[in-house]
Parts: C-alpha cells; structure tokens; sequence
C-alpha cells in the first residue's frame, strides 16, 4: 500500500478489558489537511488519537504515518511522539515551569539543544501563540486560555509534522475559547496538518477539510464538513448534530 | 524486675533440662550433624542452628520480655490519648495561656529525644514505685510508661488537632442551631468525626510507641530488645540469630497492629467519607 | 502576584516577623547556640586558637565569680560552672549528631527517591520497595543498630580508605543503620508525594517524546520533591532525636558524652536537661531553616494552596 496518503487510520479496534471502544476505525489524511473528529462523549474520538502517537494501544488494524506503520512493535514510541505533537483538553501543562520552561523542556532534553538554543525557540513559539510577555509566569498565575496557548506552543516546539488536539477548548470558559481557536485556526493557515477532537462545529465547518462521525467507536459517517453538516446521509448524524445546536 | 526474669530463667532452665543440656546438647547438632546438614540449608538459614537452638531454648525468657513490651505500648498509648486527646483539643478551642502552654510543652517533648526525655524522667522527676493492690509497679516501669505516654501525648494531641480542625465550621455552627451547647456541639457533632479521621494518624502513632519501647533499655527495663542483649552478652555467638529473632517478633506486633487498625479504619469509615 | 515570585529582601523578612520579646529572645538564644558552637568547632580544627583545645572558652571559674556577684543569681551560679566546663564535651558530641544526621539524611535521600519511584512505577521492583520499607519500618531501630553492630560485627570490617575519618570506626556503622533506616522512612513519604502528582503530568512529558524514565525525573520528581517537603522535616527531625541511639552501639556523638559524664558526676538533673536542651536547640533550627527552604522553592500553584 505505498501510496503518498499522509495518515491513514485502517480498521482500528480496541477494547477496555469486554468493552469495545474502537470499532474498525479508517480514515485517511493528506499533508496540510484538517481533519475534525466529532460524536457524543464516550464514542472513542479520543481513544482515537490516543492510538495515533500510542498513548493508547490499538489492538487491531494499521496506522502508518508518513509510510511508516505506527502500530508495529518495532516502532520507536518515543521518535514517534517527537514527531507528533499534542495537546490536552486538561492542558497538563508542567506546574513547576515558567512558560518558557515548559516549551523548552522538550527542545532541551528531547531534541538535545543547547540550553540558549531551546530557549530561544521557545520564546519564538510563545510568541507565535500571542504570549511573549508571560514567558516567565507559572502555569497557575495564566488564565485558562493562556495555558492551553502555552500547551500549543509546546507541542510546536517540537517542529511536529502532524498536531493533534484532544477537546483543546471543552474546559475552558466561553470567553476563552476565542483566543485559543484563533491561534488553531492561524496554523491551519500555516498548512500544519491537524487531527482535531472538538465540539466547536462552527470551527470545524470553517477549517476542516474532512470531518469524521463517530459514535459507539464506529465511524458513522464522514465528508467534507458542507455535505455533512448540511446534508447528513445518517439519521444518527443529524439527530447528533440537531442536539449539539440546540446547546449552542 | 529480677522477680519474672528470674523465673523464666528457671523455667529456661528445666527445658534445659528435659533437653539435653547447652554442653552435651551442642555436641551431636554441631559435630557430626551440623557439618552436613548446614551444607544443604546453609543457603538459607542465617546463622548457626546451633545458635538458633539457643534462642529456641530461652523463648520463654524472651516471652515475659514480650509481655513487658506490649504491657509498656498499651499503657503508654492509654496515657497519650488521656493527655493528648484533651491538649489536642486545648490547641483548637483553648485562647490564650493555657494554648500557650500546651503548645510550648508539646515543641519540647517533640524536639527532644525519648531517651533523654526517659532519663529526665527517671533520674531527675523520680517517679515513685506504683501500688496498685494487686501488685506494684518499679520506678523504672512507671518511668517508662511516663516518658512514652508523654511523648505520645504530644504526638497524638497533634493528630487530634489536625483532625479537630478539618471538622469543617459548618459543622459545629449546625450544632449550636439545633439548641447545643458550644461544649456539647464539640462533644457530639466534631469529636466523632474527628476520631474517626484521626486513625491513620493514630496508626502510625500505635507502631512508632511499640517500636520505642525498646528504647527503655536506656533505663534498664528487661523489656523484649533488653532481653535479647542479655542473652547474647551470655552466649555472643547467638547474636545475630537472637536480634533477628526478636526483631521478626516486633515485625509481627506492627504488622498485625496495623491490619488490626486498618479494619478498624474501614469499619468505621463513614460512606462516602473525606476523599483524600 | 508578581511580588510571590520575587525572592525577598532580610529586611522585609525581619518587618514581617512578629517583633514579640519571646520571638526576639529565641532568636537570640539560637545566634548564641550556633555562635558558640561554631566557634567551638573551630578552635578544634586549628588546634586551640581561641582557648586550649578542651577547655571551655570561658574559663568556668570566671564565670562562677561574677554570677555570684549578681544577687539572686548566686545560688544557680556552681551549676553555670559546672554547665561551662562541660562546653568543650558538648560541642565535641554535637559536632559528631551533626554529621551522623546530615550523612544520613543524604545518602538516605539517594536510596529512598529510587524506592519510591519503584513502589510507584515498577511492578516487581514495587513489591522489593514495599517489603524493604516495611521491614525496616516495622522493626526497632535500635534493633537495626545491634545488628549491624552486634550481629553482623560491621566496625571491624570498616573499608580502609574510611576507616580513621572518625574517632572511632562505629560512627560508619551508625550512619550505615541511620541510612538504611531512614531512606525507608523517607522513601514513604516521597512516595506520598509523587502519587499526588497529576497523572497528565506524565502523559504530557511521554507526548512530546520523554521517555519514562525522563517523564518522571524531569517532571514528576521536581513537582514531588517540593510537596514532600514538609513531611520530609519531620524525617529530618526525627533522624537528628535517633541518632542519640548511636550512643547505645558507643558512638561518642552527644547522649554518649553527656550519659557518661552524667554517671561519673551523678550530675543527673543538670546534665539531662541540658542535653534536652541542646537537642531541642538542633531540632528547632532544624524545622525553621527547613520552613525557609520551603518557602524558597515555593512555585505559584504547586504545594500547599493546592491540597485544600
């Protein structure tokens, strides 16, 4: 299967103990594409790009990235998640670093730079996400939006070539969720590659080149966000979708 | 002292004697049968079996020592909780100099070392011999059981206080809503979820006083680690074989002492209790 | 709050403390407690600069005069004397707690962090920790001391290259008993705090590419060690009140010294109580300058304000 597909997620399944989670999950993913994973809580979404850098096991099926196959025991976990870059619902941004500290950690002792070197990207990768004058404050003197922007500039820190973001902004206050979407939506601009888990449908209608239903750990559905928003071809879609509106 | 020690000695003696005697009992064990059989076991058995013989023949003499030891814990923690419990107690509701004395009391029995504090007891407070009727009870005993319960006092009024002061305000404000007093507030409403929350505490407490106890060897009392010397210092090849013998001894008191606590714990846990 | 961040100032520090007389009296007594001992420790090294090595700094005879000049003194002033020439012996042994404790606390540091780790995130090494922790938790100390003294007879097999650091050999099997002892005692309280640590901290450190290993000393480890800080003193206490069992396996530190004078004078009430009061002295430094640290190393967010 050598194809020039960026990500391709192939029948993936995965179980807690009896308890199907995932259920032959595929979809696949260009370079500089967005996709978007969406369905009600419980329905896998971030079992699913758990399995993608392997902070959790697929059980069955494939995931190769960038021809290289994820799932195989022979693969370097920790090269893989150098190269994929994460970001957290609960932010878990690290609460004894400074900002800087905390996007120059992996810089520093992943990527072995010099401590100047991964100082200085850090401080460029704050900047990037609007922080460059909270670089010294801790994790617990920002506001929620500041932290989840420093949890972003510590992914890119890395230099990932895919990002994945798990419900970047389900814990954040309304008046906050703005910024952190903002500086999502300038890396789409950049043609970063993104693999998102959100409820934010509007974000998802403007920036997703593919959007992915899932419920009970199946992909229910999947399109281009206008046909599925407008047009869903599954009862279970729409029913879904009518719901999430109806708390917006 | 010399009364129960001289009476286990005795009856060391006639197992002694019913056993072939320390001389002509060693003979066989370790000449001929040692030789071969320490070549098998030796592997896992510390020590000399001969040496382990020896323990096995004074176990009676180590048993009162034990008696001591367990007889020094209850009294001590009985007589920390009576002290400790009411100062505890003092240090959150108490004002002004009575705080300040307990508090002040309970930094220098805190930040001194037991056996200074025991020493202090003995040789400087002099506490009397204790009749009780049934019996009486030596200076160096009741010297003991004071520097220990003193000691733990100041120890457990700190995990009564710290208990007492997590009884959240609420609590004690919803008693005196209901028509109690602020006294019987305190004794009804905060006292019985602050014991409760204090077991843990008091677990460690139960096991740091059982452990020493064996620092009264200072004052001479033929508690279980004094024993051992005794008898070691009488046959010093047995050494290792009787520490280790009574040191699995006091590994068996903990151990049990804390499961039997941690039933106690889940027993009277309230459902649903403090998340920690 | 930009000002928690910024260290400060001796001045600030001293406006803030409650200016009280007994407060400044403590401060006092523990300038004059260090003072002297400092200096007395010094005198040793350089062979008796100040006064003979041995003799007090003061002579005792000096003092018993002009404290019987005093009305209302005079009565307490031969035990002053007595307490003065006993100076020389005091330092000597405290000088010798001191090390035994702080040798301890550190080597036991080395060994307790690792098993604390293992009882954490290792599977059979978990079961090592806690059948280590709880077999030197559940046992006697001074047990642990007579066998490594008694039992095992470890002063006469003191490795050359230490042997005759120390007055005698004995104070390595101490701070050997005191180590292995202590780094169980510390070992559960680190653990204690490294469970308190969030489990995202960990995930967070494995997603940008640490490994496990890395995730916990880079992560885990530098937000868990400032937690156990403040149970971590009360090891440090403890460690510096048992090290007067050192005495018993004739270790010289302080209760040795001051046991065997008080039996040779049958000064028993004055020298038990100024043993008392030296250790409480340690003790106190102890916790205060371990509040300082605390206060030092403390990270907006991390420790205390977060249990509640």
């Amino acid at each position: 299967m050598s194809d020039d597909v960026f990500l391709r997620v192939n029948d993936v399944s995965k179980w807690y103990g009896d308890e199907q989670v995932l259920d032959e999950v595929s979809f696949e993913m260009d370079r500089s594409d967005v996709t978007v994973l969406i369905g009600p809580s419980g329905s896998g979404k971030s079992t699913m790009l758990r399995c993608v850098n392997r902070l959790a096991e697929a059980q069955e099926g494939s995931i190769t990235l960038d021809g290289e196959e994820v799932l195989s025991p022979d693969t370097d976990v920790d090269r893989l998640r150098r190269e994929v870059g994460m970001v957290f619902q609960s932010f878990n941004l690290f609460a004894h670093l400074s900002a800087l500290g905390n996007v120059a950690l992996g810089p520093r002792r992943v990527l072995g730079l010099s401590a100047a070197e991964a100082r200085e990207r850090a401080t460029s990768q704050l900047e990037r996400v609007g922080l460059a004058d909270q670089l010294e404050s801790y994790p617990a003197e920002l506001s929620g939006g500041q932290q989840q922007r420093v949890g972003i500039a510590r992914a890119l820190a890395m230099e990932p070539k895919l990002m994945l973001f798990d419900e970047p902004t389900s814990a954040l206050d309304p008046e906050l969720i703005g910024e952190v979407l903002e500086v999502m939506r300038a890396l789409v601009d950049e043609g970063m590659t993104m693999l998102v888990v959100t409820h934010e449908m509007s974000f998802a209608r403007a920036v997703a080149d593919e959007v992915v239903f899932l419920d009970d750990g199946r992909v229910v559905e999947r399109g281009p966000p206008e046909q599925l928003f407008e047009r869903p071809e599954k009862e279970r879609t729409g029913r879904f979708l009518e719901r999430i509106a109806s708390h917006d | 002292m010399s009364a129960p020690g001289s009476l286990a000695l005795a009856a060391a003696d006639s197992l002694g004697a019913l056993a072939p005697s320390t001389a002509a009992g060693e003979t066989p064990l370790t000449a001929a049968t040692v030789g071969s059989v320490s070549e098998s076991i030796d592997w896992w058995l510390v020590g000399d079996p001969a040496d382990w013989w020896f323990v096995l023949r004074n176990v009676d003499y180590l048993g009162g020592g034990l008696l001591l030891t367990v007889g020094l814990t209850v009294a001590s923690i009985l007589l920390g909780f009576l002290v400790g419990f009411p100062a505890g107690a003092v240090e959150v509701y108490g004002d002004g100099r009575w705080k300040r004395l307990v508090e002040t009391v309970g930094v220098v029995l805190r930040g001194t070392p037991i056996v200074v504090i025991l020493l202090v007891i003995y040789f400087v407070v002099g506490v009397p011999q204790v009749n009780l009727g049934i019996g009486s009870i030596s200076p160096a005993v009741s010297a003991g059981i004071a520097g220990l319960g003193l000691r733990s006092a100041a120890y457990q009024s700190q995990i009564f206080r710290a208990a007492l002061g997590s009884v959240d305000d609420g609590q004690l404000e919803a008693g005196r809503a209901v028509g109690l007093s602020r006294f019987e507030s305190i004794r009804y409403v905060v006292v019985p979820q602050a014991l409760r929350r204090s077991i843990p505490g008091f677990q460690n407490e139960f096991t740091i006083v059982l452990k020493d106890t064996s620092i009264v060897f200072a004052i001479g009392l033929a508690e279980l680690l004094t024993r051992g010397y005794d008898l070691f210092t009488q046959q010093t090849t047995a050494v290792l074989e009787v520490i280790l013998f009574i040191s699995g001894i006091y590994f068996v008191l903990t151990f049990t002492t804390n499961r039997a606590l941690d039933y106690l714990g889940t027993r009277y846990a309230i459902p649903e209790g403090e998340s920690t | 709050m930009a000002g928690a961040t910024r260290p400060r100032t001796v001045g600030e520090r001293v406006a803030d403390t409650d200016p009280s007389v007994g407060r400044i009296l403590l401060v006092a007594a523990g300038a004059l407690f260090w003072g002297w001992l400092v200096v007395s420790w010094v005198n040793r090294w350089l062979g008796g600069v100040i006064a003979p090595v041995g003799e007090p700094l003061v002579a005792p005879d000096a003092v018993e005069g002009a404290l019987a000049a005093v009305p209302g003194l005079a009565a307490v002033a031969p035990d002053v004397a007595f307490v003065v020439g006993l100076t020389p012996t005091l330092a000597q042994g405290t000088w010798l707690t001191v090390v035994i404790t702080g040798a301890s606390l550190v080597c036991g540091f080395f060994i307790a962090v690792p098993l604390a780790v293992a009882r954490v995130y290792g599977r059979f090494s978990a079961w090592l920790s806690l059948g280590y922790t709880e077999l030197l938790r559940g046992t006697p100390l001074l047990a642990q001391l007579f066998v490594l003294y008694y039992g095992l007879n470890l002063a006469a097999s003191v490795p050359a290259a230490l042997s005759g650091v120390f007055p005698r050999d004995v104070v390595w099997v101490a701070i050997l008993g005191f180590t292995l002892n202590g780094a169980a005692y510390q070992a559960e309280y680190i653990r204690g705090a490294v469970e308190s640590v969030d489990e995202g901290q960990i995930t967070a450190g494995r997603a940008i590419g640490l490994s496990k290993l890395e995730s916990i000393y880079y992560v885990v480890l530098p937000q868990a060690l400032r937690y156990a800080i403040p149970s971590w003193t009360n090891e440090f206490v403890y460690l510096i009140k048992y090290s007067s069992l050192a005495g018993f396996i004739t270790v010289p530190e302080l209760y040795y010294l001051a046991n065997r004078v008080a039996t040779e004078t049958f000064r028993y009430t004055t020298v038990f109580l100024v043993l008392g009061a030296m250790y409480l002295a340690l003790v106190l430094t102890a916790s205060k300058f371990m509040e300082r640290v605390d206060d030092r190393v403390a990270i907006p967010g991390l420790g205390a304000d977060r249990e509640r």
